[in-house]
């Protein structure tokens, strides 16, 4: 049913079913659709939050897709999800979201009109392509975004809109996890996506920006170290474990001169992850609650 | 031997004929039913404000400019196809702008001719249509009509499946859909037949695949639809000079042929020629600056021609320079010395919308506004990323076809961006381009549906790692995002934007109220039917010209100012009788032999705060109109007081001298001398009346404030006194018709 490819950090690289992203996709569309005829969310100001989500990872599945099956060119890559910003800015602009930033430190940023048509687009556009850059491990693309997504619907009210699609995400961890799926790209860029997107929606923003540091730093390097030694990152498999011998990416960072088996590197990422969305979460809290 | 009619071998071979029909294909019978299927959605959903008009049996018309369009259609059918244009001068008529009538014979006939041409054929077959019920539902048929056209340009341009695209989206966008639903009787209907139809025809006559003979053919019929829309809309230099721009486009990609000379020649000879044949066109539109460049790329395609014999590159050079040269000398000099005629104002704001503020007039139209991308997103939906696909495939292969496509959707896109009305041309455009988009993503899955997967193994090593199941994921996914963007739109609360395009009443049938309710609002319908009754077509009424047409048309009574709005010093004059106490404003009534006085009224239920219900004046009326009525009517002070019409000390300079908005609530505060205003007299007393009446009595309704009776105008009819309180969600319309005293003010001013 699904392509296979071969799992690269196993013994014998085995042939693991790839792409079921799709069933996310899938399922959420079902599920967002169902919250917008129950009438369970009902439209605000005239604009369905629910299908509006749907719309954004839907076209953020759909991308994934055409990367899965045609190698879409980066710069197409990181422009394309643009086109998803439109419905996230008309939503927006109808509700009247607060166009301004909290961030730790810096403190509130105003952006006025700038927030709806460079800053929405901003978030959408950096997201997504850093989500979809951090992966190649069992677990790594589907348990971290999990994290973040359950750090979001803690702070949000209408967390209902994700509680189907984060346990179907849930499910689809745990077996890429084990080493027995992978959701390939159709998958990182439909979470990428729902973040993005969820995020903006329930007017989350700086929470996302908070939990979203460690793939900002990731992409960073990565990038860096294309633009300036023109190599990718690599890591070394030497049948049981994995190290590599360079600082080009978050994965390599944790490995650099260090044996560590897949799940110990997923883990250590995990809960890097995990410190800045509990962050994220216990400074944003009180700003909400009260 | 002779067969006789019933011999054996003529039943067997009329069975094997049936049994051929087996032989059609199982994609065409597909392709056909959803073609039929696309243009049942797109008339029924054109017809659905019926639902309003059905009560009453027959149908109205939308909007105030159909009903113009409705009285020339009205004088063909009587006298005949021309008789509103020859013989010199023309059908005047005087029911309108009263006392010098409206000239007729300044229209374009495309419409009102095709309506009254299709009516007597339809006559012949025994339907016995009301002739306004026809022309309301000629709309959604020639807007259906359209979308079949679109399927043939599609199909032209790259197959059946595009051109079925493009027809679902042409049927479904708001843009035209509004432009196209029953009762808009108006010029977008033969523009966008006249275009979509010149389109597929200039198209095929310029492919040289086909015979000199069919292409000669294309060109005479692409020069009638041509010229079926410089006759229908005067949108039509965008036509003109589009059609222009893609010639052009063509020498300068050097795909020039003779048979671009010739389809060019004979569709824009013929065309003009026919045009021009119209007095209200003239030859005067050939020296228009839109439509010199035909002429100028004439000569610069006899040149291509006389270039493709082999001449060396010098002479060709300095011909090539001394022509281009002259022409733009000429158009300059031509230009400067005025010989040129100017297009009218309202079309070079489209190309510099910026210019728009410095004319109030144009830009104070609705219509006229320039559209956000906000509003086109919200009508297109995320329809626009098959859009830009679309442009990404159609760049990607620049055939003649698509060079068109790719100019027309430019130029239309930003027109479209610049006045809100012309997303009505952009329409077409959209739909071609994003059918293009959609097919173009799906056309690889479809590939690898029908591919052995082995095959795709071996040819292409891109493919290697997706199995078939993945296309047909992606299809899905195409699917849904065309669901998302064509029936259950997040920007419109989950309602296909089609939807609440259409299903809303008639303006006259909701009494020009922005409401939906269950049962037609018949106030202004009551009012009509009452001056049909009543009054004498001769008789002159005054009003507001937003409603001219509504009374001189399906009213029947004499106006003085509508739509047309030929006459600005009399809409001043209008302005100065709304605006000026009775006993200035009766002289001038009296100099346009004014018998009656009409007034449209909106009223909101409100509560005060101890609860009582309270009458107040709403928005959709003249209370919203009257500003425009002061500031026309003061922009010409100097006039009126000069004129003796008034004194000095009483005319005013703009709606400020009539009190002022609350600086809370933004309600308007009448000071004293608003209070002695025409307008204010007739709007509180209908309002006074109102609240005395016995529906309003008995919800214990009270006016907001008392209401002041006119001296000199008498009530002849106030529509909607019997209308509950709460019918419409708490607005009452109140349409009030006073008829002037003459007698008792000449009396009073007399002595």
């Amino acid at each position: 049913m699904f392509p296979r490819k071969p799992d690269q950090h196993k013994v014998g690289n085995p042939l693991i079913p790839d792409g079921l992203g799709i069933v996310y996709v899938l399922f959420t569309t079902v599920y967002l659709f169902f919250l917008y005829f129950t009438g369970i969310v009902s439209p605000s100001n005239n604009v369905s939050a629910p299908l509006t989500l749907a719309v954004c990872i839907l076209f953020g599945g759909f991308m994934g897709l055409l990367d899965d099956w045609i190698d879409l060119k980066w710069r197409y890559k990181a422009f394309m999800p643009l086109i998803a910003a439109l419905p996230l800015i008309y939503f927006a602009i109808e509700n009247g979201l607060r166009t301004s930033i909290i961030l730790p430190i810096i403190g509130v940023i105003q952006f006025n009109e700038l927030y709806y048509f460079l800053i929405i687009p901003l978030i959408i556009m950096i997201v997504t392509n850093t989500i979809n850059q951090l992966g190649g491990l069992n677990g790594l693309e589907t348990i971290c975004p999990a994290i973040i997504l359950i750090g979001l619907m803690v702070l949000s009210p209408s967390f209902i809109l994700m509680l189907g699609p984060i346990l179907v995400w849930l499910i689809l961890a745990f077996f890429n996890f084990k080493g027995k799926i992978f959701v390939g790209n159709t998958g990182s860029f439909a979470v990428g996506m729902t973040l993005a997107s969820f995020a903006i929606i329930t007017d989350l923003k700086s929470s996302l920006i908070v939990s979203i540091i460690p793939y900002v730093f990731n992409s960073a390097l990565i990038l860096l170290s294309i633009f300036i030694v023109q190599k990718r990152p690599r890591v070394i498999f030497n049948g049981k474990k994995l190290h590599s011998e360079h600082r080009r990416s978050l994965v390599t960072l944790v490995t650099y001169h260090r044996y560590l088996t897949e799940k110990q590197v997923v883990m250590i990422i995990s809960l890097i992850i995990g410190i800045f969305t509990i962050f994220s979460v216990l400074y944003l809290y009180p700003l909400i609650v009260f | 031997m002779e067969e006789t009619a019933l011999s054996n071998s003529r039943i067997t071979s009329g069975f094997k004929s049936i049994g051929s029909l087996r032989n059609i294909s199982r994609t065409s019978v597909l392709c056909y039913s959803a073609l039929i299927l696309i243009l049942l959605i797109a008339f029924s959903i054109r017809i659905l404000p019926l639902r309003w008009e059905i009560p009453s049996g027959t149908s109205r018309l939308n909007e105030f400019d159909p009903y113009y369009q409705y009285s020339l259609t009205e004088k063909m059918v009587e006298d005949g196809l021309l008789s509103p244009y020859f013989p010199d001068p023309g059908w005047r008529n005087n029911q309108l702008w009263y006392p010098d009538g409206l000239d007729m014979s300044k229209s374009l006939p495309s419409l009102p001719m095709t309506a009254a041409v299709l009516y007597r054929i339809v006559a012949v077959f025994g339907f016995n249509l009301d002739l306004m019920t026809f022309c309301a539902m000629l709309a959604p048929v020639l807007g259906a009509f359209a979308c079949l056209l679109l399927y043939f340009i599609g199909k032209d341009m790259g197959g059946k499946t595009i051109g079925l695209f493009a027809a679902l989206f042409l049927a479904l966008l708001p843009s035209f859909l509004q432009r196209s639903s029953v009762g808009f009787f108006d010029s977008e209907l033969p523009g966008m037949i006249g275009l979509l139809l010149f389109i597929f025809t200039f198209l095929r006559s310029i492919d040289s695949k086909r015979s000199l003979f069919s292409s000669i053919l294309y060109s005479l019929v692409s020069a009638v639809s041509l010229a079926f829309f410089i006759l229908g809309w005067g949108a039509a230099y965008f036509l003109i000079s589009l059609a222009v721009i893609f010639v052009f486009a063509l020498v300068l990609l050097k795909r020039y042929n003779t048979r671009l000379l010739i389809s060019y020649s004979i569709t824009f000879g013929f065309a003009l020629f026919i045009a021009t044949k119209w007095p209200y066109i003239s030859l005067n539109y050939l020296i228009s600056v839109a439509v010199l460049p035909v002429v100028a790329l004439f000569i610069l395609l006899c040149l291509a021609e006389a270039f493709q014999n082999k001449i060396s590159l010098k002479p060709k050079l300095y011909i090539t320079i001394a022509i281009i040269s002259a022409i733009i000398v000429g158009i300059l000099a031509a230009w400067q010395l005025g010989y040129l005629a100017q297009v009218a104002g309202k079309f070079l704001t489209v190309l510099f919308p910026t210019t728009r503020a410095n004319s109030p007039l144009i830009e104070s139209v609705a219509e006229h506004r320039i559209s956000t991308w906000a509003y086109i997103y919200y009508e297109l939906g995320l329809g626009v990323l098959f859009f830009i696909t679309g442009i990404y495939f159609t760049v990607k292969n620049p055939t003649n076809r698509n060079v068109f496509l790719l100019i027309f959707g430019a130029t239309s896109l930003y027109f479209a961006a610049s006045m809100v009305r012309l997303l009505v041309i952009f329409a077409p455009a959209f739909a071609l381009l994003a059918a293009k988009g959609i097919v173009g993503l799906l056309n690889p899955f479809f590939a690898l549906l029908k591919e052995n997967s082995s095959v795709i193994g071996k040819s292409k090593r891109k493919l290697l790692r997706v199995s078939k199941e993945y296309s047909y994921g992606a299809i899905l996914l195409i699917f849904l995002l065309l669901v998302l963007s064509l029936s259950f739109m997040p920007q419109n609360g989950g309602i296909p934007r089609s939807l609440t395009a259409a299903y809303s009443p008639l303006t006259i049938t909701s009494s020009s109220l922005p409401i939906a309710p269950d049962d037609p609002v018949s106030e202004w319908i009551d009012m009509l039917n009452y001056t049909n009754n009543n009054l004498q077509s001769t008789d002159v009424v005054c009003c507001w010209w937003d409603y001219g047409y509504w009374l001189g048309i399906p009213g029947n009574v004499t106006t003085l100012a509508d739509n047309a709005t030929v006459n600005t010093t009399k809409i001043e004059d209008i302005g100065f009788i709304f605006m000026s106490p009775e006993e200035q404003s009766i002289p001038m009534l009296a100099n346009y032999d004014v018998k009656y006085i009409l007034v449209f009224h909106t009223v909101f239920i409100g509560q005060d705060q101890s609860g009582n219900l309270l009458a107040t004046a709403g928005i959709w009326g003249d209370e919203g109109k009257w500003s425009w009525m002061a500031s026309i009517s003061g922009s010409s002070r100097d006039r009126f007081i000069e004129d003796g019409w008034i004194e000095e000390d009483l005319m005013w300079i703009d709606e400020n001298d009539f009190g002022e908005p609350n600086q809370n609530t933004g309600t308007w505060i009448w000071n004293s001398r608003g209070r002695d205003t025409v307008i204010y007299k007739m709007m509180s007393w209908a309002r006074q009346l109102y609240t005395e009446s016995e529906p309003s009595q008995a919800a214990g309704v009270s006016p907001d404030e008392p209401g002041v009776e006119p001296k000199y105008l008498k009530p002849a009819f106030i529509s909607g006194l019997d209308t509950s309180p709460f019918e419409y969600g708490g607005v009452i319309p109140l349409v009030a018709l006073y008829e002037i005293d003459y007698e008792s003010f000449f009396n009073a001013t007399s002595t």
